[in-house]
């Protein structure tokens, strides 16, 4: 094996694997080498936080999309032989992650919740959810290099220590890409980032119309917590923005408090919120799947039980 | 003896059961409390070719068999036993007379709008004075020049007052007995023919009922269906069909009424448990999925029979009084498993114990069936 | 007027696996179904043959009871199937799925464009569009939320975790779409009628290249649990300052 990649996309997310990747760096005793994509300023940072190496992706043109980068870093990892590639799970890391892989003959495991190294073995094992995130998947890798996307908050990012120096090196221009990037556009931010929140009131389809989001918010704001929503609010209806869907395909959350309105309880959705602290629910449906997975619940219609909650809320010195 | 489905009609249910869950679903409770026809719900049917699975082609149809269409009756009957049953009549009572005994351009001018879900059929057979005894009927249609003139009172038309193809039988030959009542195909707007009373039911509220009043009715003679005198044998032709239908829609209820009481037993806590861990109640779901296993093969054998061309009332009349009366006991149960909470408005079960009761009493009551069968078995 | 394929997996209903006491998945009564986003897929392609002209060949890998998966694709608007079976295809890793349908494509499929869904819903690993791509070596347009067929070009509009990029590529090419690029189709009784009387092609292990191990192995499959403790109130004012305290308790109110 010769070291453990990382492929930087932000500043965040690379701080994210590079703890991953020190924890198998120091496991394998291997060397980390990070390769730069966006973001090329500070790329001594990077050594503070891990790297031993840091290799320069090439920049590219407004018009030509990231993918054009996948036969450098393949033709790189061909001449290299890194053990293990770890990218992040984002839309282009996965899409890089898999075609690397495919180019390199190798297996991914996608969405990696877990990664350890096996000494015995001498090999990485991995492990991810399927079946909707009913069911945990155990791997093992049959090939090399070992290749992952990690979703983002899985690590908390690595601590940087002083004093710590690496190489850079240039990697070549990528060959003409096929794919033209016409426009881009840029998804209007909501002001928090969900995964911050410490407090989450999420709406469900028990909230019958978009004005009544309202109740959801007001919620929120008396417990000092953000509005989030399942699926359907933001894919379907489009009341709320897609970065405040959580669930298998929108985000997933660690808030100490997730207070669930409407919401049915679906396996999509709970794969989630399955790491908050307390979880609790509101839902005129006893029946509700959210009931089996909710630390307290409320069997009530929501319009009514809210305004009581946000009584409540407030008299014991809430907000 | 082959107990499977084929591939083909196990897609047809998913997708009838896609259908029922994307359409009939969200409007089903609606529907029974402001007893509505939904005209975009049988639009969407129509669409789909759900009203006339095993009409042939060339007249509109599916080209598929009687058991594909029974399969999507019992499938629909479980969403929602009103729609279930509209489509039953319509295609098992109002289709199949056309087709088995229709001249072509009867087939041309009434099947293939039917089949296509254009419009839409009904029967109208009952009277005020006739019900099981329907050689009291006292509706008469004479012969006058080309045409007939019809005159009387029907009465519990489902599809009445939402018909657009009406199939009435009338006396051309009282004397004759048995062999003397005729069937007439009427298009609804015949002058001479009105929609009467309304009818408010207890449950089934979504089909809409009602009295058929026929005041000097002119129908011409292209209209008669089949011959004069072949009426009878051709409504009984129509129950057939017809019970193994409602057959197909009481294994329906049936199947709700189980989805249900397992859902909820396995949800509802007294006493430190779920429900389902006591016997009484673990009892009475056993004994409803068997009664649900017994309905659904009754049902599937007797349309089995329909398509292996075989004569099948003695089949089609045990599958609907079998089915029937175990909907009824069964949603009774349902209900009692549910508490206080099978009781109110809204809870599923509420509506399957309403909706359940005619099936004992409409296409023949469950005396008539027993009746049939004895008739039929004691020969 | 492109010539089109769609990928299709005929996997486990997740609806219908129960996980039993010890955390076992009990897969006993499961139902099947095509995967979700690979209905988009198929529809897509119907789509834009109405659009566009051409023609759509529905391609699937699995093992050879899925025939009920290749009528319902071809009851999709599929004209024809090419059904890559073996009993030994049930559980592959994604390279394999690829590398069977480069193999199979390459040799026997002409091609403009191939449709993936973005994912299986039983797996959701989300590699087999983007390494069948590479594999073939045609451009891949991922998460496309919009496509149009322009003369020999797509178009295709991409969810992005910055927000939506458009983008253009010369087919032949691969695109992964997403469930907001349609609504499939629910087939009527004579699309799934008509879907027997269409075109399947078999293709057996023995007429493949060697594809016999995967690369990613599966150790176990077990089921989570996402069980809690579950204290129920009533919407009665005295129980909801009861649900408060508790949060209170827990330490979670501030």
């Amino acid at each position: 094996m010769a070291g453990i990649w990382i492929l930087g996309e932000n500043r965040e997310l690379t701080g994210e694997l590079l703890t991953a990747g020190g924890e198998l760096a120091a496991a394998t005793g291997e060397k980390i080498s990070v390769l730069l994509w966006k973001d090329r300023s500070g790329a001594e940072a990077y050594f503070a936080l891990g790297a031993d190496e840091i290799l320069v992706l090439p920049e590219l043109p407004e018009d030509v999309p990231p993918e054009a980068l996948i036969p450098v870093i393949t033709g790189e990892a061909k001449t290299s032989h890194p053990g293990l590639i770890l990218l992040p799970a984002t839309v282009r890391g996965r899409e890089m992650a898999a075609r690397v892989a495919a180019g390199l003959g190798t297996g991914l495991c996608s969405d990696a919740v877990a990664v350890r190294w096996n000494g015995e073995r001498k090999t990485f094992e991995m492990e991810r959810l399927a079946y909707g995130g009913m069911a945990v998947q155990k791997v093992v890798f049959r090939t090399a290099p070992a290749m992952a996307t990690i979703p983002p908050r899985t690590f908390a990012p690595a601590q940087a220590k002083e004093g710590r120096t690496g190489t850079v090196r240039e990697l070549p221009g990528p060959p003409p890409s096929p794919v033209t990037v016409v426009e881009r556009k840029k998804r209007e931010r909501t002001a928090r980032d969900l995964r911050e929140a410490r407090i989450i009131v999420c709406a469900g389809r028990g909230i019958e119309k978009q004005e009544d989001l309202r109740i959801a918010r007001e919620l929120a704001e008396a417990l000092g917590g953000e509005i989030a929503c399942t699926r359907p609010l933001s894919e379907e209806y489009h009341w709320l923005p897609e970065d405040l869907c959580i669930g298998l395909s929108g985000i997933s959350v660690k808030p100490e408090l997730y207070i669930g309105l409407g919401v049915s309880g679906q396996v999509q959705h709970i794969t989630g919120i399955r790491d908050a602290k307390v979880i609790a629910a509101v839902n005129k449906d006893e029946n509700a799947p959210i009931f089996q997975t909710a630390d307290l619940g409320i069997v009530g219609d929501l319009y009514g039980v809210v305004p009581n909650l946000i009584q409540e809320i407030r008299k014991a010195g809430g907000q | 003896m082959d107990f499977k489905l084929t591939e083909e009609q196990e897609l047809i249910r998913k997708n009838m059961r896609e259908f029922t869950e994307k359409h009939v679903d969200p409007i089903a409770v609606e529907i029974d409390e402001t007893s509505r026809h939904p005209e975009e719900l049988f639009k969407k049917l129509a669409e789909g070719g759900w009203m006339g699975i095993p009409v042939p082609v060339e007249y509109g149809g599916s080209g598929s068999d009687y058991l594909t269409h029974i399969v999507a009756v019992d499938e629909l009957a479980r969403s929602c036993a009103s729609t279930g049953f509209t489509v039953s009549i319509h295609v098992g009572i109002a289709c199949m007379l056309v087709l088995l005994f229709g001249t072509e351009d009867q087939k041309k001018k009434f099947l293939v709008p039917m089949a296509r879900g254009e419009k839409l059929g009904a029967f109208v057979l009952t009277e005020p004075g006739a019900g099981t005894d329907v050689m009291a009927a006292t509706s008469t249609a004479v012969k006058d020049g080309n045409d007939y003139v019809l005159n009387g009172t029907k009465t519990f038309t489902s599809n009445g007052p939402t018909g657009d193809v009406y199939f009435v039988f009338a006396w051309t030959d009282k004397a004759a007995g048995r062999k003397g009542m005729s069937t007439f195909i009427i298009p609804r707007g015949t002058p001479g023919m009105e929609v009467g009373t309304h009818f408010k039911k207890m449950g089934l509220r979504s089909s809409q009922t009602s009295e058929m009043v026929f005041r000097n009715c002119r129908i011409p003679k292209e209209n008669l269906l089949g011959k004069e005198g072949a009426g009878l044998l051709m409504a009984m032709t129509g129950f057939d069909h017809g019970r193994t239908g409602i057959a197909a829609q009481s294994t329906g209820i049936l199947q709700a009424a189980l989805d249900e009481s397992i859902r909820y037993s396995k949800e509802r806590v007294q006493f430190g448990q779920p429900i389902s861990r006591q016997q009484a109640i673990a009892w009475m779901i056993a004994d409803m999925a068997t009664d649900l296993q017994a309905a659904r093969f009754l049902t599937y054998h007797a349309a089995w029979m329909k398509d292996q061309g075989k004569p099948f009332s003695k089949e089609a009349s045990m599958a609907k009084l079998f089915t029937s009366e175990a909907a009824m006991r069964h949603t009774i149960k349902a209900v009692q498993i549910h508490g206080g909470y099978g009781y109110v408005k809204g809870a599923k079960v509420e509506r399957l114990l309403r909706d359940a009761k005619i099936t004992e009493i409409y296409e023949g009551t469950s005396e008539a069936q027993r009746m049939v069968i004895s008739g039929n078995v004691l020969r | 007027m492109p010539q089109m394929i769609a990928c299709f997996k005929w996997v486990v209903d997740e609806a219908y696996i129960r996980v039993g006491a010890s955390g076992d998945l009990d897969m006993n009564a499961v139902d099947y179904k095509i995967s979700d986003y690979d209905k988009n897929a198929l529809e897509e392609a119907a789509r834009i043959r109405e659009q566009a002209g051409g023609s759509v060949t529905a391609v699937t890998v699995g093992v050879p009871e899925a025939t009920k998966g290749v009528k319902d694709a071809l009851s999709r608007g599929a004209e024809k199937a090419f059904f890559i079976q073996d009993p030994s295809f049930r559980d592959l890793d994604p390279s394999q799925t690829a590398r069977i349908l480069a193999a199979v494509i390459q040799s026997r499929i002409p091609y403009d464009l191939i449709l993936c869904g973005e994912g299986s819903s039983d797996l959701y690993a989300r590699q087999v569009g983007p390494q069948l791509a590479e594999l073939l070596g045609i451009p891949c347009l991922s998460f496309v939320q919009k496509l149009t067929v322009e003369g020999d070009r797509v178009v295709a509009e991409r969810r992005t975790d910055e927000g939506q990029e458009v983008c253009t590529a010369p087919m032949p090419v691969l695109v992964t779409v997403l469930p907001d690029i349609n609504t499939p189709r629910i087939p009527s009784v004579r699309d799934t009628l008509m879907a027997s009387k269409k075109e399947v092609v078999p293709v057996r292990k023995e007429d493949l290249p060697d594809i016999s191990s995967p690369f990613l192995e599966t150790v176990s499959m077990k089921g989570t649990s996402l069980k809690r403790s579950g204290t129920r109130f009533t919407e009665d004012p005295g129980d909801v300052k009861a649900f408060v305290d508790t949060l209170l308790q827990k330490g979670v109110l501030k």
